[in-house]
């Protein structure tokens, strides 16, 4: 009977000794390098950081070009561009918290094989956020790129009577610098308060937590702030002031805004179980779950477009009535257009985050549920059925926040928007095409992760073995 | 009486220049659980895949005596061999892999509903199923808020709600406890070969073998040894006929017992973990 001998270790260098610290950027790169990860693993995260870095230089470069101005409309510009940031904050934080969480949860299975081979918490840890910080910096630098390739068609937008121009958005290298670093810094944080764990839903959502009870007393709030708002604004007409008459707007606005969010996961909430009740096929059956599996998860998604939709249809509405009456001074028909225009941006930009977050949100928690989806198609669902049920779980939600809010809105100014829209119907128009334009923007993002479903089904050996 | 149900005929499977599959032989008869063994890579997984319409071999062929006559798998569309899975074919995996945001009974109801049937009467029926594998009063409970066992026994109502008689199972009971492996193990067997229904477990466990009726084992894609005896010569399953109309894929209806829910349960039943 024959022994196995050990091999006979070959004379190792003396300096190759195990210094007993594991060599964390090796590890990082041996796991993130081209060929070791698949390409979506890698690439996914580097797009989700450059658009959310690009969209907020993009965003930052209007509010500071605002400032910058030193006209008589100065002071009110200022505001309504503090107005229109405060919009856009929650759609882009959501943007960033996706971006995070999909670079932080990548590659659980390598992970979990280093430490298999003994390497500590800490070192899994490090790797985790080396590698996360160095992708978010990478999609950084992208996302400064892809925002200076962006500056020429964002300088056609016309304010003060004319193209803004190519460099107005331009907020100069320090602005840049400190965005770069913070998008790093935000994946490095994520990746240490373990977001890995997080399990991710259609919606982008945690799963395994009871669906939370929201309470009719938010409604009752709701519904006295709106006749509030309503009284203010149906005193309008009184004013004639148009600085004033901006003041009053915005406090409505604001009211109103804070009634939408306080509403909002409620109202959706109401909205899937309706829809739950009614439900017949698979994919209603499943979208309406997956929306009451965390309605303030699908509140953070789609709420930004709630409440820009909200605004767009007030100030619309508004704006447009003061232009028709207000011909006669062109300056003020020009500072009115300038306000549509910030109004209808402010529109399309969010619609863009949400179309962002959503295609990012869709990209992880397709990878997420490799094995369900191909289970799924193992027990005979067609793929259709599997793309139907996750469009819906997005734009069902959007749809409803979207019209709902608008039609908030329309009741606040009722008699004004019937009178706006005999007057100045070519106005509310074109906030009715950007409506059409973002929801199309977001079911194009959808409909973008669609091969990321097929390609997991096509290779299922990466799954399910 | 054997019914020949499945013949797997010269069965080769090729992943790149590894051969998964090498040539293999098995006729399944109706009635009969049979456990297909072996160790890593041996192919196992591969078998049931081509046998199931999962895959489609690289050569040979897979006769399926379908409720409307003979069905060669192999020659079937995607399309079809997923309706055909959907229709005719129940799937119990390793974990569970069920819709975290369904509840259990609308988990269970989901074949049904992609068959087209009324919602109230695909959550009834699923009901019944989840009452019979003893999770009475667990129909409304979200997976996540289900064990393991409990989970898995959703899945083998999922499986069978659509009236299947074959059902495939791929290491069943390979996420769980070894107690709770003989309740899930029970279940399965209670609730297919018990109502004359046929069971293919791919499995590494020796105990789950060892329930089944029949073993094969596999090793480097071929079989060694088969509790059975060698596959007979002639075709089992007949190849299907010129009669044979142009669509051989069965439907949900033709074969869904006209029964509401499974024929089989008891006191034995409830004690469900």
């Amino acid at each position: 009977m024959s022994t196995i001998a050990p091999p006979t270790p070959t004379a190792a260098p003396t300096a190759s000794r195990p210094s007993g610290r594991a060599p964390i950027a090796r590890l990082a790169w041996m796991l993130t390098r081209p060929g070791a990860a698949s390409p979506a693993t890698v690439a996914l995260p580097i797009v989700a950081f450059a658009v959310t870095t690009a969209l907020l230089l993009i965003v930052l470069g209007g509010v500071l070009m605002f400032w910058q101005r030193t006209d008589v409309n100065a002071e009110a510009f200022k505001l309504l561009s503090l107005l229109a940031l405060a919009l856009l904050i929650v759609p882009l934080a959501t943007l960033g918290g996706a971006a995070a969480r999909l670079s932080a949860r990548r590659r659980d299975d390598r992970l979990a094989t280093l430490r298999l081979l003994g390497a500590t918490t800490g070192t899994v840890t490090l790797v985790t956020v080396v590698e996360s910080t160095v992708l978010a910096f990478l999609g950084a630098l992208a996302g400064v790129v892809l925002y200076a390739v962006s500056m020429p068609l964002v300088g056609l937008i016309p304010f003060d009577g004319g193209p803004i121009g190519p460099t107005a958005i331009w907020t100069g290298p320090l602005p840049i610098l400190a965005v770069v670093v913070g998008v790093a810094l935000l994946a490095a944080v994520s990746s240490v308060i373990g977001l890995r764990a997080v399990v991710v839903s259609p919606l982008g959502v945690r799963l395994r937590q009871r669906a939370p009870h929201t309470s009719w007393l938010r409604l009752l709030a709701g519904v006295v702030i709106v006749a509030v708002a309503y009284g203010t604004l149906s005193s309008l007409g009184v004013i004639t002031d148009v600085a004033i008459l901006v003041v009053a707007l915005v406090g409505a606005f604001a009211a109103s805004v804070a009634v939408l969010g306080l509403v909002g996961p409620f109202a959706l909430s109401v909205f899937a179980k309706v829809r739950l009740r009614r439900a017949k096929t698979a994919e209603q059956l499943i979208s309406a779950r997956g929306i009451l599996e965390s309605p303030k998860a699908a509140w953070r998604l789609v709420g930004g477009v709630a409440m820009t939709s909200f605004v767009a249809v007030v100030a619309g509405t508004g704006t447009a009535l003061l232009e028709s009456f207000s011909a006669q001074s062109s300056a003020d028909a020009i500072f009115i257009a300038d306000i549509r225009t910030g109004v209808l941006i402010t529109l399309v930009a969010s619609f863009t985050m949400v179309a962002c977050s959503v295609g990012v949100g869709q990209a992880a928690a397709v990878l997420d549920r490799r094995d369900l989806y191909v289970s799924l198609d193992r027990v005979g669902m067609p793929v259709a059925t599997m793309d139907r049920a996750r469009v819906r779980s997005v734009m069902l939600p959007l749809v409803f926040v979207a019209v709902g809010s608008a039609l908030l809105g329309a009741l606040l100014v009722f008699p004004l928007a019937g009178l706006a829209l005999i007057v100045a119907p070519l106005s509310l128009l074109v906030i009715g095409i950007c409506f059409v334009l973002g929801l199309a923007l977001v079911r194009l993002s959808l409909l973008a992760t669609r091969p990321i479903l097929t390609n997991v089904l096509a290779h299922p050996e990466r799954s399910l073995g | 009486m054997n019914t020949p149900l499945l013949h797997a005929s010269s069965l080769v499977l090729r992943y790149g220049s590894t051969t998964a599959l090498a040539g293999v032989d098995l006729v399944i008869n109706e009635g009969e659980s049979v456990a297909i063994m072996g160790a890593s890579g041996s192919g196992k997984t591969s078998l049931l895949h081509c046998l199931s319409g999962i895959l489609r071999p690289d050569g040979g062929t897979v006769r399926f005596a379908g409720p409307t006559g003979p069905v060669d798998l192999s020659t079937l569309s995607d399309g079809e061999r997923s309706r055909l899975r959907r229709e005719a074919f129940g799937f119990v995996f390793q974990q569970g892999l069920l819709v975290p945001e369904l509840t259990a009974v609308e988990n269970a109801a989901l074949p049904l509903l992609l068959s087209g049937y009324a919602r109230r009467d695909a959550e009834a029926r699923a009901a019944a199923w989840l009452g019979a594998l003893g999770l009475r009063g667990l129909e409304e409970r979200r997976i996540g808020e289900l064990s393991g066992g409990q989970a898995q026994r959703v899945a083998i109502a999922r499986a069978q709600v659509g009236g299947a008689t074959l059902i495939f199972a791929d290491e069943p009971t390979g996420a769980l406890d070894s107690a709770t492996s003989v309740d899930v193990m029970d279940a399965l067997l209670r609730s297919t070969v018990g109502q004359g229904h046929t069971l293919v477990v791919v499995t590494h466990d020796e105990k789950v073998a060892a329930r089944c009726s029949r073993v094969v084992r596999l090793t480097d894609g071929q079989i060694v040894s088969d509790s059975a005896g060698p596959v007979p010569p002639r075709a089992a399953v007949p190849a299907p006929g010129a009669f044979a109309g142009p669509s051989p894929v069965t439907t949900a209806v033709a074969h869904v017992a006209a029964t509401d829910g499974p024929a089989f349960g008891g006191a034995g039943w409830e004690a469900g973990r």
